[in-house]
C-alpha cells in the first residue's frame, strides 16, 4: 500500500500521476478526457496503470479533482440539471431570482440575467419568519410546509433546497422542514444551514440552491467510480480536491458538493504552494498559462489564498468577475484571476486601427496559423515563433512549426497598421504581457500584497517562455520553473494535506474583555472539528488547526480574515486587533485604531497532513552546462533587437548548471526564455531559478 | 507619437487603474450604500481634465463626472487656486460637480517632477448629507438648501495634511457622521491609490509620452464611434414624455422634450421644449442631462466602446438655461439625479424608436424607486438614515421579453440584502417579489415590477421619490403600456392609504409599507406571442388566467400552478 494516485481530469486530457512512496518513482499517464461520462477516461488512466504492472492493492490512495460539478454549470456539455425545488420563508421565493437587482451589462440593451436555477413553479414558499437576532417570530406552520412538500412531490424533484430568512442565526425551522422533507418524500435536501451559516440571504440561497443540484449528480457520479475501482481491485479510499486545495472524503464530497466545484484550477496552485514548501520560499505567486487561458495565485506561508464567495459560470471581464453574471456560491475557494491570454490568443486590429490582443482564442481548433490546420488569424504562438523564441520544432519534433503561415497571418494585421511583422509579433507580446499582469495584480496588489516581495512559479505549457517578462513588469525578483510545467497541477496532488473549512457565525464588536467570549467560541467549534475528524479515523497528533477570525471596522460591510492565535488571552485579543489594523492599512492606505472593531465570524481550518515528497536530490555538477546540453544558436528578438541567442535542451541540464540571459530552454512540452539581464541556475530537483544578474 | 503598443499599454494601464480605485473605495467604505450598493465612480483624468478611463459603475455618473470634474478644476482656476502635491478637492455642489449634494467627488492631482500631469477622482453617494429628510432625497423641496450641505471646491487635504476643520464642518452638518467619515477615507484611499498607480505609469513612460498616448486614446475611441454614426440613419427625430409630478407639494406632471439629430460626425441632443424649471425636487443640473444623454447614445452602440473623452466629444448636449434639465440655482435637484435622469433616457428612446426601432426596447419601469428613512433607533437609542431603490421590470425588445424585476438605464445598483437591513433597522420585511400581471404584454412582453414590503418596528419617517404611478411605462409597435406603481401604506388597523410617488410620510410600529414598482411596456403586437411563452408565464404565476385568455386569445390549455402561485395571484 505505497502508491497514490491523482488524476485531473482537464477538457481535453485527463492527466494521472502515481507516485510510489517506496521507490520515490513517479509514474505518468495522459489519456483522452470523456467529458459526458468523465468517469470512463478516469478509469481508462487508471487501467493504462495497472496494465504497466502497477498492483491494484498497493493503491493506498486515490485523489480527484471534481470537475463533474464545474462542468454541469458551464453548460458546455449538454448537460441538464437535475430537478429541483427550493422551500423558502412566506414572500421571498422570488429572492432567488431578483438576486442582487442588477443587471450583468450596463449598456446593451439586449442584456439578459442568468436564468434562476429553481423555476418559479418550483419555488415554494412557507409561513414562518424569524428575526434578525434569531427569535421565532412566527412559528412554522405544518400545513404550509406539508402543501410545499406536497407540491414538491408532485413535480417528483430529485433534490429539494431549503432556505429561511435569518436561518443563519437560528436554523430550528430549517432543521424540521429537512426532517419533514427527508421523510416526507425521501429525495436529496439540503438545508442552508448545513452549507453556509453567514447572513445576506440571496448568497445564502444559491449557496444552498447549487450544493442541492449538485448533490445527486455528484453522488452518483461517485457511486459509478467507486463501483469501477472496485472491479479493478482498487479499495483505496477516494479523496476530493476542494475549491480551497485541501482534500474532502467521499462522504463529505457528496453531502457538500459546492465545496469541490472549482477543484480542477485550484489543483495547480495546490502544486504551488506543495513547492514552496519544498523551496523554503515563503510567499509565491503561481502563474499557470496554457492554450487560451493564465491564471495567477498567491501563496502565502505556503498557504493558498481563499476567497469566500465565487461566482459559478459568471463572466469575466479582464480578469475580474462580473457581479450577477453567474449563480453565487459561498464556499471557501482559492482566490485566483483568470485572463484570456494563452499561445492561441489572437492578435487583431480594431476598427479604429487600435492594436488588440484577445480576448478571442483560436483555441484547439484550427489553432495558431503556424499549426498548419486551417487557422488564418496570427496568435501569440505565431509572435513567438517570429520573434525567435520558438523553435520550428515542438514535442520533440512531433509538431512543426510553419513559419510562412506565421508571417502571412501576422501580415494582415501589420500591413493595416503599418508595422512590420516583427516590430507587431513584439508589440503583441507586450500587450499580452500587461493582461497577465492584470491577473497578478487582481490577486497581489489588491489583496495588499506587494509581487515584488514575492517568487513566481510559473507551469502550464506556455507559462515559462512569458513568465521573465511578466516578472519584470511587475518587480519579481525570482521565478521558479518546475521541471514538468506541463504536467505539474497533477504532481501537487500527489502530495496535498487534507483540508477541512469550518465557519461559524460570531457577531461581536470587540472590547479588552473579549478575549474570554472569542475563546469559549473557538474552543466550541474546534471540539465539534476534532470529534468529526476523530470520526473519520484521524489521529488527533496528526490534525494541525489554525484560527481565523473574519473582522471589520464597526459599521463597515466587508470583513477582513485575520488569523487568530491559538489561544486567545487578553494580550492575543491585542495582537488580533493590532494584526487587523495593519492588514486594513496594507490592503487600503489607512486605518482607524481608534474605532470599534466587530468580528463577524470566527473559522477553524483543519489540516492532516499526508506523507509529504521525498523528491530525488541530485548532486551538483559544474556551473558550466555539458556541452551536449547546447542545442543551437538562433536568433531570436529581445528588448528591441536581434540576438544571436543560446538554446538548450533541459534534459540535460545539471544540478548547478548556471545560464546567462539572453537564452532559451527547450523541453518537451515547454519552452523557457531568460531575458538579458537575468540569469538561470538549475536546483538540486532540476528546477530552474531565474533571478536578476549582477 | 507613440507607438500603437503604448497606447494600447497606456490606455489599459488608466482603465485597469480606474476599476483598482473602485474596488478599493467599495471594499472598505462604511455605508451599505456604497459597500452593498456600489454606489460610486472613479476616474483618471490627464492634465486638460480629460477623462481618459473610466471604471463602469453607475451610468448617472458616467457623462456627470467628466462634466464635474471640468467645472471644478475651471472653479479653482477661476478663484485662483493652485493644486500642489499632495492636495485633495473635496465637492458636492451640484451646480459645479453635475449630479446632487449626495454624491461628493474628490479630485487628486498627480504630479511628475513638479508638474501636474493628471488627476485621480471619484465620486460617491453619501447616505445623508443632512437637509430637511433623512437620507437627504427629498420628496418635496423647492430650494437646494432644504436637500443639505452645499459644499464648493475646497481643499480637504493640504499637501498631505488632512483638514479636520473641513471635515468638522462636513460632518457636524450630516446625520451619521462616523459613517460619512468612514467613507471620506475610503474615498481619499482609493484616490491615493490611483494617484500612485498613474505617477508609476507616468514614470516608465515619461510625461510627453503619456500625454501624447492619452490624445491618441481619444482619437481612437471617437473613430470607432463615428463608424458606428455613419450607420446609422441620418436626420432629426424627436421623442416626449413627462415626469408624472414636481413634488409632494405640487402634483401637476412636467413635459421633456427632445430633438435628437443622428449625422456620421456626431449626435445632437436638443432639450428645447422641455418644461422651465419647477418648485420642486426633480430638476437636474446640466451634468444630469449629459449622462442620461451619454448613456442613451452609449447603449445603442453595437460595439464595445471605451468610456472617455473621446466618446463624450460626439455627443452635443443642449438644454436652455433655466429650464428644468438644465436648473439655475438654488433650485432643488437632489430627485432629479433619480427620477427625472431616467425619464430622460424614456424621451430619447422614444426619439431614436422611428431611428432605429430594432434597437430600442419599449419602456422600462422608469423610476429608481427611492426610498428614504429614517429615525431613532430604539435598541440603541442611535439617529439612523436608510436609503436603497428598487428595481422593477424591463421593456420588451426585438426577440426577447423585458427582465423581471431589475434595475434600469440610469442605475445599476445593488439591493441591500434584507438581513442586513433587519440587523441594523427597526424593520420586519414581508415581501420582495415579483409582481404578477405587472407587465406591459406584447410579442415580447416587458418584465415584471418588484413587490417589496415590510412592517415598522418603531417611528419610522419616510420619504419617497417615484414615479410612474399614474404615466404608465409605454409600449412600442403594438405592446402595451405596464401596470403603474403603488406606494401603499397598511395600518396597524388595516386602513390602506394611497400615497404619491413624491411623498413623505410617518410609519408607527405595526404599520407597513408596500412599494409596487411598475413593470416594463410590451414590444409588438400580444397576438403574435408563441403560446408556449404564455403558458410558461401562466405556469410560472406572472400572468393570470384572464390575462392569458384575454389578452393573448390562448384557449384550450391545461396548466398547473403552485399554492404559493395562486395565493400570490388571489392578492
Amino acid at each position: 500500500m505505497s502508491i497514490r494516485v491523482a488524476v485531473d481530469v482537464g477538457g481535453t486530457f485527463t492527466d494521472l500521476v502515481a507516485y510510489d512512496e517506496r521507490s520515490r518513482e513517479f509514474i505518468v499517464l495522459k489519456v483522452s478526457s470523456t467529458p459526458e461520462q468523465p468517469e470512463v477516461g478516469v478509469i481508462r488512466a487508471l487501467e493504462a496503470l495497472l496494465s504497466k504492472g502497477v498492483e491494484a492493492r498497493e493503491i493506498s490512495v486515490f485523489l480527484h479533482v471534481g470537475t463533474v460539478g464545474a462542468n454541469l454549470f458551464r453548460g458546455q456539455l449538454k448537460l441538464s440539471l437535475p430537478r429541483a425545488a427550493l422551500i423558502t420563508t412566506e414572500g421571498m421565493r422570488d429572492v432567488l431570482e431578483i438576486g442582487r437587482q442588477n443587471r450583468p451589462e450596463l449598456y446593451n440593451v439586449f442584456f439578459e440575467r442568468p436564468d434562476p436555477l429553481i423555476p418559479r413553479n418550483l419555488r415554494l414558499e412557507v409561513a414562518e419568519r424569524i428575526d434578525a437576532f434569531g427569535n421565532i417570530v412566527k412559528p412554522i406552520n405544518p400545513n404550509s410546509l406539508n402543501n410545499a412538500i406536497w407540491e414538491a412531490g408532485r413535480y417528483a424533484v430529485e433534490t429539494v433546497a431549503i432556505c429561511f430568512l435569518n436561518s443563519y442565526r437560528n436554523p430550528e425551522h430549517e432543521r424540521l422542514a429537512r426532517e419533514a422533507v427527508s421523510r416526507e418524500l425521501g429525495v436529496y435536501v439540503c438545508a442552508s444551514y448545513e452549507v453556509d451559516r453567514e447572513h445576506r440571504e440571496y448568497e445564502r440561497c444559491s449557496t444552498t440552491v447549487v450544493n442541492a443540484i449538485l448533490m445527486p449528480v455528484v453522488s452518483k457520479y461517485m457511486e459509478k467510480l467507486q463501483q469501477e475501482l472496485r472491479r479493478l481491485g482498487v479499495s483505496a479510499p477516494i479523496y476530493v480536491v476542494s475549491s480551497s486545495g485541501g482534500l474532502l472524503d467521499v462522504n463529505e464530497a457528496v453531502k457538500r458538493p459546492v465545496a469541490a466545484v472549482e477543484s480542477g484550477p485550484a489543483a495547480g496552485v495546490v502544486g504551488a504552494a506543495v513547492l514552496s514548501r519544498v523551496l523554503g520560499l515563503g510567499q509565491v505567486l503561481s502563474f499557470d498559462m496554457g492554450g487560451t487561458t493564465a491564471k495567477a495565485s498567491a501563496v502565502v506561508g505556503h498557504e493558498p489564498q481563499v476567497l469566500t464567495e465565487i461566482e459559478l459560470g459568471g463572466k469575466a471581464h479582464a480578469g475580474r468577475l462580473i457581479k450577477g453574471s453567474g449563480y453565487p456560491v459561498r464556499t471557501p475557494a482559492i482566490d485566483l484571476a483568470e485572463v484570456s491570454a494563452g499561445g492561441g490568443t489572437i492578435i487583431w486590429m480594431t476598427q479604429a486601427g487600435g492594436l488588440e490582443v484577445g480576448p478571442i482564442s483560436a483555441g484547439a481548433s484550427p489553432g495558431p496559423a503556424c499549426y498548419g490546420a486551417g487557422g488564418k488569424e496570427p496568435t501569440i504562438t505565431d509572435a513567438n515563433l517570429i520573434v525567435g523564441r520558438l523553435g520550428e520544432k515542438l514535442l520533440d519534433g512531433g509538431l512543426m512549426l510553419r513559419r510562412d503561415l506565421a508571417e502571412r497571418a501576422l501580415a494582415r494585421v501589420a500591413d493595416g497598421l503599418g508595422m512590420d511583422i516583427a516590430e507587431l509579433a513584439a508589440a503583441s507580446l507586450r500587450i499580452l504581457n500587461l493582461h497577465m499582469a492584470r491577473a497578478v495584480r487582481l490577486v497581489s496588489v489588491e489583496r495588499g500584497l506587494d509581487p515584488s516581495r514575492f517568487a513566481m512559479i510559473a507551469f502550464g505549457g506556455a507559462g515559462p517562455m512569458h513568465v521573465a517578462e511578466l516578472a519584470e513588469e511587475l518587480n519579481i525578483p525570482h521565478i521558479v520553473i518546475p521541471s514538468s510545467p506541463g504536467l505539474f497541477s497533477a504532481y501537487g496532488l500527489v502530495f496535498t494535506d487534507f483540508r477541512y473549512d469550518y465557519v461559524s457565525s460570531h457577531l461581536t464588536v470587540l472590547d479588552g474583555d473579549s478575549h474570554a467570549e472569542l475563546e469559549n467560541a473557538f474552543r466550541e467549534l474546534e471540539s465539534m472539528v476534532l470529534q468529526q475528524l476523530g470520526e473519520k479515523g484521524f489521529k488527533r497528533e496528526a490534525i494541525i488547526l489554525s484560527r481565523v477570525v473574519d473582522m471589520r471596522y464597526l459599521g463597515q460591510g466587508y470583513e477582513l480574515l485575520v488569523p487568530a492565535p491559538s489561544e486567545i488571552t487578553r494580550a492575543g485579543l491585542r495582537k488580533l486587533t493590532t494584526a487587523f489594523h495593519e492588514k486594513h492599512e496594507a490592503m487600503y492606505g489607512y486605518s482607524r485604531p481608534e474605532e470599534p472593531v466587530e468580528t463577524t465570524a470566527i473559522r477553524v481550518v483543519a489540516y492532516v497532513q499526508t506523507s509529504k515528497p521525498k523528491l530525488v536530490e541530485h548532486p551538483p555538477a559544474s556551473a558550466k552546462p555539458q556541452s551536449q546540453a547546447l542545442k543551437e544558436r538562433r536568433q531570436a528578438f529581445f528588448g528591441d533587437s536581434w540576438l544571436e541567442t543560446p538554446v538548450y535542451d533541459r534534459s540535460r541540464l545539471q544540478c548547478g548548471n548556471v545560464i546567462e540571459g539572453p537564452a532559451i530552454i527547450e523541453q518537451y512540452d515547454s519552452t523557457t526564455i531568460i531575458p538579458i539581464g537575468w540569469r538561470a541556475e538549475i536546483d538540486k530537483y532540476l528546477n530552474i531559478h531565474i533571478a536578476r544578474g549582477n | 507619437m507613440p507607438d500603437k503598443a503604448t497606447v494600447e499599454l497606456i490606455k489599459r494601464s488608466l482603465i485597469y487603474t480606474a476599476e483598482e480605485m473602485g474596488v478599493a473605495l467599495r471594499r472598505s467604505a462604511y455605508s451599505p450604500n456604497i459597500r452593498e450598493r456600489a454606489d460610486h465612480s472613479c476616474a483618471v483624468l490627464d492634465s486638460y481634465g480629460r477623462t481618459i478611463g473610466q471604471a463602469e459603475h453607475i451610468p448617472v455618473h458616467l457623462g456627470s463626472l467628466p462634466v464635474g470634474l471640468r467645472n471644478t478644476l475651471q472653479y479653482l482656476e477661476r478663484e485662483e487656486v493652485e493644486l500642489e502635491e499632495g492636495d485633495v478637492v473635496i465637492v458636492n455642489d451640484p451646480y459645479i460637480s453635475g449630479t446632487h449634494l449626495n454624491d461628493i467627488t474628490l479630485i487628486q492631482p498627480v504630479f511628475h517632477r513638479g508638474e501636474l500631469v493628471a488627476y485621480a477622482a471619484n465620486k460617491a453617494h453619501h447616505s445623508d448629507v443632512g437637509g430637511a429628510s433623512p437620507a437627504s432625497i427629498s420628496a418635496d423641496a423647492d430650494e437646494i438648501h432644504q436637500e443639505g450641505i452645499v459644499i464648493p471646491p475646497t481643499k480637504l487635504v493640504r499637501r498631505g495634511k488632512t483638514s479636520r476643520e473641513v471635515l468638522e464642518m462636513i460632518t457636524r452638518n450630516v446625520r451619521m457622521p462616523s459613517i460619512t467619515l468612514g467613507d471620506l477615507h475610503a474615498q481619499l484611499a482609493a484616490n491615493t491609490l490611483g494617484a500612485r498607480n498613474i505617477a508609476e505609469i507616468i514614470n516608465r513612460y515619461g510625461a510627453k509620452t503619456f500625454l501624447e498616448a492619452c490624445s491618441e486614446i481619444l482619437d481612437q475611441t471617437e473613430k470607432a464611434v463615428r463608424l458606428e454614426y455613419e450607420r446609422m440613419p441620418e436626420g432629426e427625430y424627436v421623442g416626449e414624455d413627462y415626469l408624472e409630478t414636481i413634488s409632494a407639494r405640487e402634483e401637476r406632471p412636467a413635459r421633456i422634450a427632445v430633438k435628437v439629430s443622428i449625422s456620421p460626425k456626431r449626435i445632437e441632443m436638443d432639450f428645447s421644449g422641455t418644461e422651465k424649471q419647477v418648485k420642486g425636487p426633480v430638476n437636474t443640473v446640466y451634468g444630469v442631462t449629459v449622462a442620461a444623454s451619454m448613456f442613451a447614445v452609449r447603449s445603442i452602440l453595437s460595439h464595445h466602446v471605451e468610456v472617455n473623452d473621446g466618446f463624450y466629444r460626439t455627443v452635443r448636449v443642449y438644454a436652455p438655461e433655466g429650464c428644468m434639465l438644465n436648473a439655475c440655482w438654488p433650485a432643488a435637484v437632489s430627485a432629479g439625479n433619480v427620477e427625472t435622469s431616467q425619464r430622460i433616457v424614456d424621451a430619447i428612446y422614444r426619439a431614436l424608436s422611428h431611428a432605429v426601432p430594432d434597437r430600442i426596447p419599449a419602456a422600462a419601469h422608469g423610476s429608481m424607486t427611492n426610498l428614504m428613512m429614517g429615525g431613532v433607533h430604539p435598541r440603541t437609542g442611535e439617529r439612523w438614515a436608510f436609503y436603497e431603490t428598487i428595481g422593477g421590470g424591463y421593456g420588451g425588445r426585438l426577440g426577447k421579453d423585458g427582465v423581471d424585476g431589475i434595475h434600469v438605464n440610469m442605475t445599476n445598483t445593488l439591493n441591500t440584502p434584507i438581513e442586513v437591513i433587519e440587523l441594523y433597522y427597526p424593520v420586519i420585511f414581508n415581501t420582495y417579489s415579483l409582481r404578477p400581471d405587472s407587465m406591459g404584454h406584447g410579442e415580447f412582453r416587458g418584465g415584471c415590477g418588484i413587490e417589496r414590503s415590510f412592517t415598522a418596528l418603531a417611528e419610522i419617517d419616510v420619504t419617497i421619490v417615484g414615479e410612474r404611478s399614474r404615466i404608465a411605462p409605454w409600449g412600442l409597435w403594438g405592446g402595451t403600456g405596464a401596470k403603474p406603481s403603488e406606494y401603499l401604506v397598511q395600518r396597524g388597523s388595516g386602513e390602506v392609504i394611497r400615497l404619491s410617488s413624491k411623498a413623505r410620510t410617518r410609519l408607527s410600529p405595526g404599520d407597513r409599507l408596500i412599494i409596487r414598482t411598475a413593470g416594463g411596456g410590451g414590444y409588438g403586437e400580444p397576438r403574435r406571442r408563441s403560446r408556449e411563452r404564455v403558458l410558461r408565464d401562466l405556469q410560472y404565476g406572472l400572468i393570470s388566467r384572464e390575462i392569458a385568455e384575454r389578452v393573448y386569445g390562448v384557449e384550450g390549455y391545461s396548466v398547473s400552478t403552485s399554492s404559493t402561485t395562486r395565493a400570490a395571484l388571489s392578492t
